[in-house]
C-alpha cells in the first residue's frame, strides 16, 4: 500500500474503533440525546407561551448545541486517558491518523446532535424554515467548525490534571466567531433571506472551519506525543 | 541566553528612556491644544490612551505567539516564560483598553442613555480576546510545571492565535460599529487633526515601550525564580 491509502486506512481504523466502542456502550449518543432534549425542555418552560423571534430562536438553538458539544465531545480523548489506551494508539497510529479518525467520529456526532436539536426546536417551539437548503448547509458547516475546535481542545484538556469543567471555559471564547456567523445564517434560513445575503456568513463559516482544522492538524503532534 | 539576560546593561537605559518618553507623552496629552468637537470635547484626549492600548495588545499577542512557537520544540523554559509573560501583559493592556473604551463610550456614544455596554463588535470581540488569554492561564494552572506544561500551553496559545484574525479583523468589519473605520464611518486617518497626531504616534511608541519594559522585567524575574528554585521540573 502506498502512503496515502495507508494513512486513510489508519484513520478509518481509529474511526471504526470509536464507532464500535460507542455502539457497545452508547454512552455519548445517549448523553447527547438526553442533554439536548432536557435543554430544549428548559427553554420551553422558560419561554412558556411567549412567541420568540427568529433571531432568538436561532440563538437558543446554537447555545444548546454548543453546550451539548462541550459536554459530550470531550469524552473522545479523555476516555483514552482513563482506559489507559493512549500508549497503544501512540504506538499503532500516526498522530494525524488519530486526529482525523476522532475528528470524523466527532463530526458525525455533531451532525446528529445538530439534527436532533433542530428537530426538537422545530416540533416543540414551532419553528418554521423558509430555506431548508441554506439551513442544511449552515448546520453542516457550523457542525464542522464546532467539532474541529472541540476535538482539538478535548485533546488538550485530556493532558491536564482536572479534566472536567475546563473544556467549556476554553471552548466558548474560541467559538464566538463561529457562533455569530452561524446564528446569522440560521436566522436568514428561518426568515427566508436570499443566498446572496448569507454568502458572507457562509464564507466566514468555511474560513473558520478551515483555519481551525488546519491549525489543529499542524499542532496535534505536540499534544499527542510526549 | 539571548537578549534580556540577567546582566543586560541596556535595560536601565531603555527603562529610563521609556519613563522620560511617557512623561513627555502625558504632558502633551493633557496640555496640548486639541480641536473641540461637539459631544467629544476634551474626551478626545482619550485617543492618546485608548487606541495605543490596542496597539500594545496586538504587539503583546504577537510576541506571545512567537515565543509559543519557539516553545513547541524547546528544551529550556525560556520561551515558555516569555510567552506567558507576554500573554499576561496582553490581558493587562486588554483590560485597560476595555475600561478606557467603556468610560469613553458611556459619555460620548451612549450619552444620555446610561449604557455602559452595547453590542459594539470591536468592543465585544476585544472582550472575547481577553477571555481567551485568561483561559490560557486557567489551562496553565491545570498542569504541573515542566516541559509538558510549556508544550501544551504553547499549543493552546497558537491554536487560539489562529482565530485572532476573525475576532479583530474579519467580523468587526462585517458588522455595524460606531468605531472609526467601520461601515459608514470615516477611517481614523481621515478625521484626525494633524495636531493630535503629534501626540498620538509618540503615545503608541511609548505604550509599546512601556510594554517592553514591564515584559523584560517580568521575564527576568521569572527566569531568576526558576533558576533559584529548589526543585525545578526542568
Amino acid at each position: 500500500m502506498d502512503g496515502i491509502s495507508l494513512w486513510l486506512h489508519g484513520a478509518w481504523a481509529v474511526f471504526e474503533k470509536d464507532v464500535r466502542l460507542e455502539l457497545r456502550s452508547r454512552y455519548a449518543v445517549n448523553m447527547l440525546l438526553l442533554f439536548v432534549l432536557s435543554a430544549v425542555l428548559l427553554v420551553l418552560f422558560a419561554v412558556s407561551r411567549e412567541s420568540i423571534g427568529e433571531r432568538v430562536q436561532a440563538a437558543l438553538l446554537w447555545i444548546v448545541v454548543v453546550y451539548a458539544a462541550a459536554v459530550g465531545l470531550g469524552q473522545t480523548f479523555i476516555s483514552e486517558e482513563e482506559r489507559g489506551t493512549v500508549l497503544l494508539l501512540q504506538l499503532n497510529a500516526r498522530p494525524s491518523m488519530v486526529f482525523a479518525g476522532k475528528l470524523l467520529f466527532n463530526s458525525l456526532l455533531t451532525l446528529g446532535l445538530n439534527l436532533v436539536a433542530f428537530a426538537a426546536f422545530l416540533v416543540l417551539l414551532g419553528m418554521t424554515v423558509k430555506r431548508p437548503g441554506l439551513l442544511a448547509l449552515t448546520l453542516i458547516l457550523g457542525g464542522l467548525g464546532l467539532s474541529g475546535a472541540t476535538t482539538f481542545l478535548a485533546a488538550i484538556i485530556a493532558r491536564t490534571a482536572n479534566r472536567g469543567p475546563l473544556l467549556p471555559v476554553l471552548l466558548f471564547p474560541l467559538l464566538t466567531p463561529l457562533l455569530l456567523s452561524v446564528v446569522n445564517a440560521t436566522r436568514l434560513a428561518l426568515t427566508g433571506g436570499s443566498w446572496g445575503e448569507a454568502t458572507d456568513e457562509l464564507l466566514a463559516l468555511v474560513g473558520f472551519a478551515g483555519v481551525v482544522i488546519s491549525a489543529a492538524v499542524l499542532l496535534f503532534d505536540y499534544v499527542w506525543n510526549d | 541566553m539571548p537578549t534580556g539576560s540577567f546582566s543586560s546593561r541596556a535595560y536601565p537605559i531603555v527603562r529610563n528612556g521609556v519613563l522620560l518618553w511617557m512623561t513627555a507623552v502625558l504632558l502633551g496629552a493633557f496640555l496640548m491644544d486639541i480641536p473641540r468637537l461637539r459631544i467629544l470635547e476634551h474626551t478626545a484626549r482619550n485617543l492618546y490612551f485608548h487606541v495605543p492600548m490596542w496597539f500594545t495588545l496586538i504587539a503583546a499577542v504577537l510576541v506571545s505567539a512567537y515565543h509559543s512557537f519557539r516553545a513547541l520544540g524547546a528544551r529550556d523554559p525560556e520561551p515558555d516564560v516569555r510567552a506567558a509573560e507576554a500573554a499576561r501583559l496582553a490581558v493587562f493592556f486588554g483590560v485597560l483598553g476595555l475600561l478606557t473604551g467603556m468610560v469613553w463610550a458611556r459619555f460620548t456614544w451612549y450619552l444620555g442613555s446610561g449604557l455602559w455596554w452595547n453590542f459594539d463588535p470591536k468592543q465585544s470581540m476585544a472582550a472575547v480576546q481577553v477571555l481567551i488569554y485568561a483561559g490560557y492561564f486557567v489551562l496553565r494552572s491545570g498542569i504541573d510545571e515542566g516541559p509538558k506544561r510549556a508544550r501544551i500551553a504553547a499549543v493552546y496559545n497558537l491554536f487560539a492565535f489562529s482565530t485572532v484574525p476573525f475576532l479583530l479583523f474579519v467580523l468587526p468589519r462585517q458588522m455595524e460599529s460606531l468605531h472609526p473605520g467601520a461601515e459608514g464611518n470615516p477611517a481614523f486617518s481621515q478625521i484626525t487633526d494633524p495636531r493630535m497626531r503629534l501626540v498620538f504616534y509618540p503615545a503608541v511608541i511609548g505604550f509599546i515601550g512601556l510594554f517592553w519594559v514591564l515584559y523584560s522585567q517580568r521575564v527576568r524575574l521569572a527566569l531568576l525564580r526558576l533558576r533559584t528554585g529548589d526543585e525545578s521540573a526542568w
